[in-house]
């Protein structure tokens, strides 16, 4: 019942459900939600490519690392969030809009 | 799949025997269907054993401050005053349920919940006895560091709802609190990790023994020293004074759980004694031996060589003295807990992050290496069995 | 029947935390979802057998990165989704129905590209009998100091850097105002 169809459709919807926050919001930090569930979709799906196709454990290194990685970059993006905040007084994406300053 | 409760009540024939019976009049295999069963009366024991346990730490709490203060204590309500505990829950209950009405209601709610649900989940993995383990996960030590830190976001949540500076205040330094101190346990965690050689508590506490001389707090010098680094960081991670700057009743009234009342404020209290419980079982797996019963009488073999017993009533009976075994020692740590909080004032919140950052960390860090050293120099032997190999060698020599 | 069970609550507790995500106009409570469908994709892992990648995924995620989420909205303002801070129109921090109907479009594009290339993989997956769940621990450890060690250094000096610069980038500056 549980084969690569399964977790490709949950990974799939997950992708899409990350792309969606991603445009839609205008809020950084949402948008950042918004990576964070990309990021699950591709660690899901290497996870059970290594499962059901492989046999090996090379998707799970694969997951590990790109949950390392996004621990990373969710740290320097809110980081950089929390800097510009100091800057401009608001987290609205629109209003990093230009090169000045 | 895993060792757990089920595995080990199997090799009971009246359990295959019922397996059988019901499987006959069902029709289809009850295995599954009896495992399931077996595991709901488990869970639902050691809740009740817990919050009982939760309970008792109040009064605990409450009578050996008395003793250390020079007073009594509670001694009305039953014998001793031991029903202080249900009296105070009867109280918590009956009280009205304010929700403030800037609160964020959802976050208002959900934030105890999440804090019991952390603390409840890590009770999954903590090694009461060998047979008594509800799993016994490849990775046991790992998932319960990970849910411990759930309580993290719960105390983060539960100053955020709650809309008041207070509670935010409280809120915010209890959780950046919470993650600093994860670093110095957790680092200590992987010291053991290395002399053991793996995640799950089963091979934790398989890699030592029922003597003192066989508990990897005395393996070597980097476990001694990383014992009180996990313990002091684990009094933090509880939000147990000294460290209890989010909670501090003359400081910030009462730091995140100020808006809360009744039996919300009640879960948020019971959470907190059980996961001093679960850190204090933990640290006992880990360094002080866990359930090992000296003189190997935790497996019972012994029980049916000298005495004829039933293999499997031998072995309930190892398994009792193993659950007598770990109880003691980390009750005994439970006191040494209440003891610290009643003697040692309250530290500033920039003395934590210090104590934190500047020394537990690189402490617990050396320690890593250290172990890390000795695993590879000695060959994993302990202190002790140096020590009598070379007197052995040096006294056969002779 | 156990793993069924469990993967149909992780499925659903995966989805519905992501949908409501999506659907949610309050900030904070779509950092809960986001927990939410993180535990969701942990209980996804341990279905396949992938059990030192659920509790890794719990530790990093459930405890490190929502927590740091919570800290950077608290940091920034709160969860207010004002529109007009100085007065200026600007359109709503968390969407209104264009920004919510660019995102619809968008993502019905990239669902056609990915629904494509998915087929072509159910399509030509070979059927082969699966082997039983074994302890991953160990040989992820071993893995990863032999076959990985280059990633793995190369990612720890990664985790270093992100580490400083995000403390550096973010410490608060005495504002020279010129």
């Amino acid at each position: 019942m549980i084969n690569l169809g399964t977790y490709l459709g949950i990974s799939f919807a997950l992708f899409i459900c990350g792309i969606f926050v991603m445009i839609a919001r205008k809020n950084i930090i949402a948008i950042l939600l918004g990576i964070e569930l990309i990021l699950n979709a591709a660690a899901l799906n290497f996870a059970a490519y290594s499962k059901f196709v492989n046999g090996n454990l090379d998707g799970h290194i694969m997951s590990l690392f790109i949950i390392v990685i996004a621990a990373a970059e969710a740290a320097v993006g809110l980081g950089i969030v929390i800097r510009f905040f100091q800057l401009r007084e608001s987290i609205h994406i629109d209003d990093a809009a230009s090169l000045q300053n | 799949m895993n060792s757990t409760v089920v595995t080990y009540l199997s090799q009971s024939k009246e359990l295959s025997a019922a397996i059988a019976w019901l499987s006959k009049t069902l029709g289809f295999d009850a295995n599954s269907l009896v495992s399931f069963l077996v595991f709901a009366v488990v869970c639902l024991i050691v809740v009740g054993v817990m919050a009982t346990i939760g309970g008792l730490g109040t009064y605990a709490e409450r009578k050996i401050s008395a003793d250390l203060q020079m007073r009594m204590g509670p001694n009305r309500v039953g014998p001793y005053g031991i029903l202080q505990f249900l009296a105070d829950g009867v109280k918590m209950i009956l009280k009205e349920d304010i929700i403030p009405s800037g609160a964020d209601k959802f976050t208002f709610i959900l934030a105890p919940i999440m804090c019991m649900v952390g603390v409840f989940a890590t009770l999954a993995v903590v090694p009461f006895s060998s047979g008594f383990m509800l799993a016994n996960l490849n990775v046991g030590i790992f998932y319960l560091v990970g849910m411990a830190s759930l309580v993290g976001v719960g105390v983060f949540l539960g100053g955020y709802a709650s809309n008041s500076k207070w509670s935010m205040l409280g809120g915010m330094r209890g959780a950046s609190q919470i993650i600093s101190y994860e670093i110095p346990s957790t680092l200590s965690i992987i010291s053991i990790v290395i002399l053991a050689g793996g995640l799950s508590m089963g091979t934790l506490i398989g890699g030592q023994g029922g003597l003192p001389h066989q508990w990897y707090i005395l393996h070597n010098p980097f476990a001694f020293i990383g014992f009180f680094i996990f313990f002091i960081a684990s009094l933090a991670e509880t939000n147990r004074a000294p460290f209890d700057l989010p909670e501090a009743e003359s400081e910030l009234v009462s730091g995140y759980h100020t808006e809360y009342s009744g039996m919300r404020f009640g879960l948020f209290a019971l959470a907190e004694y059980i996961e001093v419980f679960v850190v204090c079982g933990v640290a006992v797996a880990l360094f002080l031996g866990g359930y090992n019963v000296p003189f190997d009488l935790g497996t019972g073999a012994i029980f049916t060589e000298k005495l004829g017993l039933d293999s499997m009533l031998s072995q309930n009976i190892g398994q009792l003295l193993e659950l007598g075994s770990f109880f003691t020692k980390t009750l005994a740590l439970y006191y040494v807990v209440i003891w610290v909080r009643w003697t040692l004032p309250r530290l500033r919140v920039d003395q934590l992050m210090t104590l934190c950052w500047k020394y537990l960390t690189p402490i617990a860090l050396f320690n890593l290496l250290g172990c890390a050293v000795w695993m590879y120099a000695f060959d994993g032997k302990s202190i002790y069995s140096l020590i009598f190999e070379t007197a052995a060698t040096v006294g056969g020599s002779h | 029947m156990f793993t069924n069970t469990l993967f149909l609550l992780s499925a659903a507790i995966t989805l519905g935390g992501a949908f409501a995500v999506v659907y949610t106009q309050n900030l904070m409570h779509a950092c809960i979802f986001l927990l939410a469908s993180l535990f969701g994709v942990a209980g996804l892992y341990a279905c396949i057998g992938a059990d030192f990648l659920a509790a890794a995924q719990l530790v990093v995620y459930a405890g490190g990165v929502i927590i740091l989420m919570l800290f950077a909205i608290m940091l920034t303002g709160g969860a207010s989704n004002s529109i007009n801070r100085y007065g200026l129109v600007k359109i709503a921090a968390m969407g209104n129905t264009k920004t919510f109907f660019a995102a619809g479009f968008t993502a019905i594009v990239t669902s056609l590209v990915l629904l494509k290339i998915i087929a072509n993989v159910l399509k030509n997956q070979p059927n082969k009998v699966l082997a039983a769940n074994e302890a991953t621990v160990e040989k992820l450890g071993t893995l990863l100091a032999t076959d990985h060690i280059l990633a793995f250094e190369i990612s720890s000096v990664l985790l270093l850097g992100a580490l400083i610069g995000a403390a550096v980038i973010s410490r608060p500056r005495k504002e020279k105002h010129d």
